[in-house]
C-alpha cells in the first residue's frame, strides 16, 4: 500500500473521465466497462493510500490534505454509486472534474497536521468529519444544480434526448438539489459551532488569540449565514422550492464553499496557536514541520544562532 | 419441412379489409382448434394485430395436407367471406420467405411504425396460444422461438428501437419522462376528445399515470371519454382550476384560436402554481395555448411541430440502424435453415451409417473367420482397418450433405444419396 500515491488513482479517474468524455461522440462495446474499471482502479487506489497514510495517526483527517483527499473519496463513491444505479446518466461528466478539483487542491494543500491537543481529539474529528459531509452536499448540490439548468434548457429548446449524454429527470434533479440545501445547512452549522468549541478548547486562557482573525473562520461564517438565508428564503417562498431558483441558490452555495476553501488552502494557519503561526510566518524552514516540533525547533535554532553568535564575539 | 403462410396486412390492404380479416384472441383460439380437428398433424399458429392477420402452417416433408389455397378458404370461410373476395389482397409465403418474413415482423422490421415493441410481444402471445391448444408441434417451436430470439438480437444489437418517431410516444418518453421522475402521482388534464389525446393517454398510462381529467365543451363527450380511461370529467368553466393543480396538459380541441393566451396564462395561472413544473403537449392546430406561453418558467409547452421535428431526427436515426437490422435477419435466418436442413438429414445420416456397419460387421466375420487362428492384437488391427476404411469412404458424401445445408439444393442431395444407397425411409 505504501507504493500507492496520488497520481496512480488520479490518473485512473482522469481515464474514466477521458472515457466519458469520449463517450458523447463514440462508444465502443467495452465502454462502459472499461470507464467502471477505471474509476473501481482509482477508488481501490485512492481508498489503500488513504488507510496507509491514516494508520497510527492520531486523527484520521489530520492534514488539511488527507481532509481534501477524504472529500475527493466521498465524490468519487458517489459517482461509483451513481453508475451502477443509473448506468444511463452522464453523471461523470461532472462529478470526475470535481473530483480532480480537490485532488489538485490537496496537492496544494498543507500536509501538516492541525492544532489538536488530546483534549480535543472528539471535537477535532467531529468538526473535520462534518465539514467534510458539508463540503459533499455542497458540491452534490452543485452538480445537480447545473444538471438540471442545462436540463431545463435542453427542454426548453425541445432537444431530443441523446443516449450519450442522458441527464436525470428535473424532478429527481430538484429533490436532489432541495435535501443537498437542507443537509448543507445542518452540516455547516454542526461544523461551524464544532469549531468554535474546538478553539475554545485549543485556545482556553490565551487573551492574544482571536476567532475571527482566522480569514477561515470567517469565510466559514460567510457560507453558513449564506445557507440559512437561503433555506429561510426557501421556506417562506414557495417558488424558491422549485426548478431553477433551488438550483441558483446550490450553485451560489457553491460558489460560498469556493471561497471558504480557497482561504483554507491558502491559509496554513487556520486552528493553529498564534505563537506557533508566526513562528512559522517568520521561519520558512520550519513551514512545513508540526507546530509542537516547529515551536521546539524554533526554540533550539534561536539557542544554535545565539550560541554561534557568543562563539563569534568570544573569537 | 413444409412451411407456408397465407395473410394481409398494412403493405397491401387498408383498414377495412384488415378488419375484416381479422381475429379477436378468443376467435384465434377458437380457429386454431377447430384447424387442428379438421388437419391432423398440420402444426398452425395464428397472428392477428391491427396491422395484420397472417396464418403460419407447417408439417414434416412434403405434405399436401394444406396449400395456399387451403389456408385462404380457411380463413376465408371463418369469417364467412367469399375466397374471390379476398385472394387479390392476400400474400402467400413459402419455405425460407416465411422464415425470413416472421424474423423481420417479430423484429418489428416490417410494422407500420419500424421498431415499434408493440410487435413482439403480440408473435409471443399468438405463438403461447398456439402452443397452450396444442396446434404448435416441433416445426413452429423452432420458427417461433428462433423469431424471438432474433427480435431480441435486433433489439440489443441495434438502437432501432430507441428512436421513436410518433408524436404522442415522443412526447412522452423523450420529452414528459426527463421532466418527472414518475407518473403515477401526477395529474393529467386533457383538453379535448381528439384521437391524438386518446393515443397520448394510451402513453401515459403505459408509463404509469393514473390521475386524469377529461375537459371538453361538450360535457357528454368529456364523460363518454372519462368513463373509457377511468378518468373524472370536468366542465369548461373548471378550466382555470384545472390547469392550476394538474402536472401535464394534453390539448386537442378544434377552437379557432388559442384558448390560453399568454396574458391570462400569466396572470391567472402562473401565479398560483408557484412556478411547478407543467408539461404542456399541445396537438391542437391550429394552437392551443399562445407559444410564448412555453418561455414562462418552469413550463415546457410543446406543439406538434415542435415534436416533429424530433420525429424526423428518430425516423432519419433508424433509417441508419435499418442495414444493420436486415444485416442480422439475413445471418439469423440462413443460420436457421442450415440447422433445419441438418436436422432433416440426420436420420438419413444415421439410416447410411448403420446400414454400412451391417455390412462392414458381416465382411468382418466373413474375413476373420477365413483367416482362422488369430492373435488378439491381429483382430483388432483387421477390426480398426475396417472401421478406418468405412469411415474415409463415408466422409465424403456426408461433408457434402453438411455443405449443401446451407442451399437450397440439399434436398435434391438427399434425394441422390437415398437412390445411391437404395434408403428407404
Amino acid at each position: 500500500m505504501g507504493n500507492v500515491s496520488v497520481l496512480c488513482f488520479a490518473a485512473s479517474y482522469t481515464v474514466a473521465l477521458v472515457l466519458e468524455i469520449a463517450g458523447l461522440w463514440v462508444r465502443f462495446g467495452w465502454h462502459r466497462l472499461a470507464m467502471v474499471v477505471m474509476a473501481v482502479a482509482g477508488l481501490v487506489a485512492h481508498s489503500a493510500y488513504l488507510v496507509y497514510h491514516s494508520v497510527g495517526s492520531v486523527a484520521f483527517l489530520r492534514t488539511p490534505e488527507l481532509w481534501y483527499l477524504v472529500v475527493a473519496w466521498v465524490l468519487a463513491a458517489f459517482y461509483l454509486w451513481v453508475v451502477f444505479t443509473s448506468p444511463k446518466t452522464a453523471m461523470g461528466l461532472f462529478v470526475l472534474p470535481l473530483v480532480l478539483i480537490t485532488i489538485a487542491l490537496a496537492e496544494t494543500a498543507s500536509t501538516e497536521p492541525f492544532a489538536q491537543q488530546r483534549a480535543s481529539q472528539f471535537w477535532g474529528a467531529l468538526h473535520g468529519s462534518l465539514m467534510t459531509l458539508s463540503t459533499v452536499t455542497v458540491s452534490v448540490g452543485f452538480i445537480a444544480g447545473l444538471m438540471y439548468l442545462i436540463q431545463s434548457w435542453r427542454l426548453k429548446h425541445k432537444v431530443p434526448p441523446s443516449p450519450e449524454f442522458q441527464l436525470p429527470s428535473l424532478e429527481w434533479l430538484e429533490r436532489t438539489n432541495s435535501r443537498a440545501l437542507s443537509f448543507s445547512v445542518v452540516l455547516v452549522c454542526g461544523g461551524f459551532i464544532s469549531g468554535i468549541v474546538l478553539s475554545r478548547l485549543q485556545h482556553s486562557g490565551d487573551s492574544s488569540y482571536q476567532l475571527f482573525g482566522d480569514p477561515v473562520v470567517i469565510s466559514l461564517l460567510l457560507m453558513l449565514v449564506w445557507l440559512i438565508v437561503a433555506e429561510v428564503f426557501r421556506m417562506i417562498y414557495p417558488s424558491a422550492r422549485r426548478g431553477r431558483k433551488v438550483a441558483y441558490l446550490t450553485l451560489a452555495s457553491f460558489g460560498f464553499l469556493a471561497l471558504t476553501l480557497i482561504t483554507f488552502t491558502m491559509n496554513d494557519v487556520h486552528g493553529r496557536p498564534r505563537e506557533a503561526s508566526a513562528a512559522q510566518s517568520q521561519d520558512p524552514s520550519a513551514h512545513f514541520a508540526p507546530p509542537s516540533v516547529a515551536s521546539s525547533e524554533s526554540a533550539a535554532d534561536e539557542l544554535h544562532l545565539v550560541g554561534r553568535h557568543k562563539a563569534e564575539v568570544l573569537s | 419441412m413444409n412451411l407456408r403462410m397465407v395473410g394481409c396486412s398494412h403493405h397491401q390492404s387498408n383498414i377495412a379489409f384488415r378488419e375484416r380479416l381479422a381475429f379477436t384472441p378468443d376467435q384465434a383460439a377458437n380457429a386454431l382448434s377447430a384447424w387442428q380437428q379438421s388437419h391432423p398433424g398440420v402444426e398452425a399458429v395464428l397472428l392477428s394485430t391491427c396491422n395484420r392477420t397472417e396464418f403460419y402452417a407447417a408439417a414434416a416433408g412434403h405434405s399436401d395436407a394444406f396449400t395456399d389455397n387451403s389456408l385462404a378458404e380457411y380463413l376465408a370461410g371463418w369469417h364467412s367471406i367469399p375466397l374471390d373476395e379476398i385472394t387479390q389482397q392476400l400474400v402467400s409465403l413459402d419455405g425460407q420467405a416465411v422464415v425470413e418474413h416472421l424474423f423481420r415482423v417479430a423484429a418489428s422490421l416490417d410494422s407500420m411504425v419500424v421498431g415499434e415493441p408493440q410487435i413482439l410481444a403480440q408473435v409471443k402471445q399468438a405463438y403461447e396460444l398456439a402452443c397452450e391448444l396444442g396446434s404448435a408441434g416441433p416445426h413452429m417451436h423452432g420458427c417461433f422461438q428462433a423469431a424471438l430470439r432474433v427480435a431480441r438480437r435486433v433489439t440489443s444489437e441495434t438502437s432501432l428501437h430507441r428512436h421513436r418517431v410518433s408524436i404522442p410516444s415522443v412526447a412522452i418518453a423523450d420529452f414528459a419522462s426527463r421532466i418527472f421522475e414518475r407518473f403515477d402521482d401526477k395529474r393529467v388534464l386533457v383538453i379535448g376528445a381528439g384521437e391524438m389525446a386518446d393515443e397520448t393517454l394510451r402513453y401515459l398510462r403505459d408509463a404509469g399515470a393514473k390521475r386524469f381529467t377529461i375537459l371538453n365543451r361538450d360535457p357528454g363527450r368529456a364523460q363518454a371519454l372519462a368513463a373509457q380511461w377511468q378518468a373524472e370529467a370536468a366542465s369548461w368553466g373548471d378550466l382555470h382550476r384545472q390547469l392550476v393543480r394538474a402536472d401535464l396538459v394534453i390539448s386537442t380541441t378544434a377552437a379557432g384560436h388559442p384558448i390560453v393566451t399568454l396574458e391570462y396564462y400569466r396572470k391567472q395561472i402562473a401565479d398560483e402554481r408557484n412556478q411547478r413544473p407543467l408539461f404542456i403537449l399541445d396537438l391542437a392546430m391550429p394552437r392551443d395555448f399562445e407559444p410564448a406561453i412555453g418561455e414562462e418558467l418552469g413550463t415546457y409547452l410543446y406543439s406538434i411541430d415542435d415534436l416533429a421535428a424530433a420525429c424526423e431526427q428518430n425516423r432519419k436515426s433508424r433509417q441508419r440502424e435499418l442495414p444493420r437490422a436486415e444485416r442480422i435477419i439475413g445471418e439469423e435466418t440462413s443460420r436457421f435453415l442450415t440447422d433445419a436442413r441438418m436436422q432433416v438429414s440426420s436420420p438419413l445420416i444415421t439410416q447410411l451409417r448403420a446400414e454400412w456397419d451391417v455390412v462392414k460387421q458381416a465382411e468382418l466375420a466373413r474375413l476373420l473367420n477365413k483367416l482362422g487362428d488369430l492373435d488378439q492384437k491381429s483382430q483388432e488391427e483387421i477390426t480398426r482397418f475396417a472401421d478406418r476404411l468405412v469411415n474415409k469412404l463415408l466422409h465424403p458424401p456426408l461433408q457434402s450433405l453438411r455443405d449443401e445445408a446451407e442451399n437450397d439444393s440439399h434436398t435434391s442431395l438427399l434425394d441422390a444419396l437415398r437412390r445411391l444407397f437404395q434408403l428407404r425411409e
